[in-house]
């Protein structure tokens, strides 16, 4: 039997959106109050759905403690409490938009995953990242 | 067009296979191989498919959802330790993967008509769901 199965994660981080190809006046148009030169933080949610099949024997479709561990690893740890922009080198070119961020996550997962999961095992279907209660973005590879 | 209604269940269970040993079982079960068992308030989300009635507009009366999922699994779940008082979970470990494929089989019979059963998800916690859309 194939299920889906969905685990959620935070980690707080600040950033500043900011893109070097506008002006400054651009700047404040395109992202309004997150342009603050200061920058600003969220508590970040982030869910990560995987398609697997279930097993006979333990009736799971995947190492949750797998999961934890690539989730901590490859996000949790390197962006907990950090300012993305000076601490994360892909977001010193890139502006750390929430889209920017949630394909920088799937980048990762997805580096991580053959090596967590050699023998095959569960497919990563879906990220999800909540930037506040109404700021969502989501990476459906289904 | 897909709708779906949400109904709470509260639980216990024991994730622990026979087929395992002690070592293998807290391996894969972690905390939740607790021979004592734990419990969840579990919240189910199943999901109808298809097209609105051209007279009522409504793809499934959600009253007549309402009273299977009452009847077919919040009477049989709710306030149970599910290894003992549930079948088939006396001979199958209850993890969230193998509730959401019974909460299916047990209501998909009862769904007739121009609707069709979707999706099962159970949410075992508001950081763990699994989604059950039938088939293999």
């Amino acid at each position: 039997m194939t299920v889906r199965l969905t685990r959620k994660y935070g980690f707080a981080a600040s950033h500043r959106l900011h893109s070097r190809a506008l002006s400054d006046e651009e700047n404040r148009r395109t992202y309004g109050k997150c342009n603050n030169p200061h920058g600003h933080g969220h508590n970040y949610e982030v869910e990560i759905t995987v398609r697997g099949q279930v097993d006979r024997v333990t009736g799971r479709a995947i190492d949750l403690g797998r999961l934890d561990r690539i989730a901590e690893e490859e996000i949790l740890k390197p962006l907990r409490y950090r300012n993305l922009n000076e601490e994360v080198p892909v977001f010193h070119e890139v502006v750390p938009t929430t889209e920017n961020l949630a394909a920088e996550l799937d980048r990762r997962l997805r580096s991580a995953w053959p090596e967590a999961f050699p023998d095959g095992g569960p497919v990563l279907e879906k990220l999800r990242i909540w930037e506040t209660e109404r700021n969502i973005c989501e990476i459906d590879h289904a | 067009m897909v709708i779906s209604k949400k109904v709470e269940f509260s639980a216990s269970h024991i994730c622990r296979s026979p087929r395992l040993s002690d070592a293998e079982n807290e391996r894969t079960y972690g905390a939740a191989a607790n021979p004592l068992g734990h419990g969840h308030n579990y919240v189910v989300e199943v999901a109808i498919e298809g097209e609105p009635d051209p007279v009522t507009g409504m793809i499934l009366d959600l009253k007549r959802l309402k009273d299977i999922l009452e009847e077919k699994v919040l009477s049989v779940y709710d306030h149970r330790l599910l290894n003992r008082e549930v079948e088939p979970f006396d001979r199958v470990v209850p993890t969230l993967e193998n509730i959401a494929i019974d909460i299916w089989s047990r209501i998909d019979p009862h769904i007739r008509g121009r609707a069709k059963l979707y999706s099962v998800r159970v949410h075992e916690t508001v950081e763990l769901s699994v989604e059950y859309r039938g088939g293999k």
